[in-house]
């Protein structure tokens, strides 16, 4: 065996793994969730090719309203999710030196060493009626009676900042930490007040970090199950919740895998149109 | 420094002091800029050069002392509304915007309308002569290019004071001598007070009408290019600007002006000394000879300048106009570099030759050994 042969021999080793797991494990489910979204039953093991299952999502208003509400939810757990992070995470990139800045790194990695089951359940024992939250309300006096926190919209969104934070504070730093300190002097000495160097330097220096931490987010929201079925209850509407129901309770894996599939692509125009939005490239955002 | 009341002072600095810990960075430095000069701050790194420009352009306060522009204090003034604009070290152009972005935004911040943003951006593009650069982006321009739009994206705004960071410190040698006679042209031109920091003597020589050189958080000396390169007042003025021979010593005798000079090595030179230092009989001395005021002796024509001496060519060091000879002194294994005459008179000379050199007690500068202030 030659030189150049041999290398190449030892990249396909060296990729086969990744190889294997896109091919089994995403591109062939999602082939079969293809193929098996595009029939209809007509009886026991006779099936027959039909578009009913896409058309029954737009049809069928809970279905589509559903997932606009899980959209929307998502979009506006990122922008809050950004909006705490950003001020974060520019404080550690920029004003911490040092071991400090490590430090308070950390402090943002900690609470994703638990898993998001147990980090959801903290917010329970916070939220719910006997929580610590209303018991401290009922002991101050600002209430007479148990006050529910938990199953509601603002409790879904508390749970999705808190999970996704660190998907947005790690590129933040990231290209924050890139921003050399010069610009942003040489912002102020020409002139600017803090709001231009913010928006005039700062932020499109970041946006590649702001674009990829929100996709990030974004994605993780829009699919995220465990937060919105624990925090908002049976009432919380989210479309992973309808797939689920589909497969598992109604066993209509049609169904199922249209929605499925209708969930990867109106996610991925989303994602495309806030490219589109903010001028960015994927490429660029992802590296 | 003129002391006329008459003049105006862009820029004065009055026993500024500033302190980081037990570090004192600047220490009562006092200075004043006359209007439209090109004023240089020399010093080696840590001389605290750098802390003294930051203060000056408000991105850190002195903990004494005064800062006065135009005559203003502007102490209590933040950096985005003092009348300086700083060149920084690595010239911070905003990569986000194109070179017209980054020149106007300046002007945007201070309400400029749109029309005139625009004939004053070409302008001052056409002033530094890069008149069709104004679309281009930053990372499409060349290492002298960006230089020249640093400078004019402070220039448009038209300041009091232009502070210079060692712009020229990352350019190629070639480009950096090259930018140098255009940094001082533009200077002229523009008629705008510049202060600028260096570490490179020849950068602050060929470009300034006046040199500070700065040592330890203070000035040495502030003077002309020429006063600082012929009549150093201290020692480390001597050993920084320019090249010199260095010796140490104890002063034999004096005789007026005439000093005459034993060297540890035992050599026996007479030297003038500077007077402010006063020098006394017995005094430890450092002694300073530049490499181009030792003359090469004609054998046959031996001029009767008091220093002479015998030595061997060790090493022929070409370098066109700067080559020198290092000769040592065979009585006492001493080392002393000569400059090549440029007339070529002496460029036969090879390793190994015998000569004769001797130069005058004028050049022969002795300035009293300072404890702890040199080290090199």
């Amino acid at each position: 065996m030659d030189k150049s042969s041999y290398t190449r021999f030892s990249l396909w080793i060296l990729l086969l793994p990744f190889v294997l797991w896109l091919l089994l494990l995403i591109l062939l489910p999602h082939v079969d969730m293809v193929s098996i979204s595009l029939r209809e039953r007509v009886s026991a093991r006779n099936y027959t090719f039909s578009f009913k299952n896409y058309t029954e999502f737009f049809i069928e208003p809970l279905y589509w309203r559903t997932f606009v509400r899980t959209a929307w939810m998502s979009v506006l757990a990122t922008l809050i999710t950004l909006l705490i992070a950003f001020p974060v995470s520019y404080y550690i990139a920029k004003m911490m030196r040092g071991r400090l800045k490590a430090l308070l790194f950390i402090l943002c990695l900690i609470p994703f060493w638990v898993s998001e089951l147990v980090r959801t359940y903290g917010w329970m024992i916070l939220l719910r009626e006997t929580g610590l939250l209303s018991t401290f309300l009922q002991w101050i006096g600002l209430s007479d009676q148990p006050v529910e926190m938990l199953y509601n919209d603002v409790a879904i969104m508390i749970g999705l900042v808190y999970t996704s934070m660190l998907f947005m504070v790690v590129p933040l730093v990231t290209t924050l930490d890139s921003l050399d300190d010069s610009l942003i002097e040489a912002g102020y000495d020409l002139g600017g007040s803090n709001w231009n160097v913010l928006t005039e330097i700062i932020i499109p220096h970041a946006m590649p970090g702001i674009v990829s931490g929100c996709i990030v987010v974004f994605m993780l929201s829009l699919g995220n199950y465990l937060t919105p079925i624990l925090l908002g209850g049976k009432d919380s509407l989210w479309f992973t919740e309808q797939i689920f129901t589909q497969f598992i309770t109604r066993f209509n894996w049609e169904q199922g895998s249209a929605f499925g599939i209708l969930l990867l692509i109106l996610s991925s125009l989303i994602v495309w149109a806030g490219l589109k939005l903010s001028r960015q490239s994927f490429t660029n955002v992802m590296s | 420094m003129p002391e006329n009341s008459n003049v105006t002072f862009d820029l004065e600095c009055r026993q500024v002091t500033k302190s980081f810990g037990d570090f004192t960075a600047v220490d009562q430095v006092s200075f004043q800029i006359p209007t439209g000069s090109f004023f240089s701050i020399l010093g080696p790194s840590g001389c605290g050069k750098t802390t003294l420009l930051r203060m000056l352009a408000g991105f850190q306060h002195p903990d004494k002392g005064e800062i006065l522009i135009k005559g203003k204090s502007v102490l209590g003034t933040p950096p985005n509304r003092r009348p300086v604009n700083m060149v920084f070290q690595h010239l911070a152009l905003f990569p986000t915007m194109s070179v017209t972005g980054n020149i106007a935004y300046g002007l945007k911040r201070r309400n400029v309308k749109r029309e005139e943003i625009r004939t004053r951006v070409a302008d001052v593009l056409k002033r530094v002569d890069l008149p069709d650069a104004g679309d281009k982006r930053i990372d499409q321009l060349s290492g002298g290019q960006k230089q020249r739009i640093a400078i004019a994206r402070c220039l448009v705004l038209k300041p009091d004071v232009l502070l210079l960071d060692e712009p020229l410190g990352a350019l190629d040698l070639k480009l950096r001598e090259q930018m140098k006679v255009e940094l001082k042209l533009l200077q002229e031109t523009f008629g705008t007070t510049f202060i600028y920091i260096t570490h490179d003597q020849s950068e602050a020589l060929v470009m300034s009408d006046q040199v500070a050189v700065m040592n330890q958080g203070r000035f040495e000396q502030v003077g002309t290019p020429q006063e600082l390169y012929y009549h150093p007042e201290t020692s480390f003025v001597a050993g920084f600007v320019g090249d010199s021979n260095r010796w140490e010593g104890h002063i034999d005798a004096i005789e007026g002006e005439r000093i005459q000079i034993k060297t540890v090595e035992g050599e026996s030179f007479v030297g003038r000394s500077i007077v402010k230092h006063q020098l006394k009989k017995g005094d430890s001395v450092e002694v300073y000879v530049r490499p181009e005021s030792v003359n090469i002796e004609n054998p046959k024509n031996r001029s009767d300048l008091p220093n002479q001496c015998r030595g061997e060519v060790i090493s022929v060091l070409f370098d066109g106009a700067r080559s020198q000879f290092l000769i040592r002194l065979p009585q006492t294994e001493g080392e002393i570099s000569v400059a090549m005459p440029q007339t070529g008179e002496h460029a036969q000379l090879r390793k190994g030759d015998s000569i004769n050199i001797a130069w005058a007690a004028d050049q022969c500068l002795c300035f009293r050994r300072s404890s702890g202030n040199h080290d090199g």
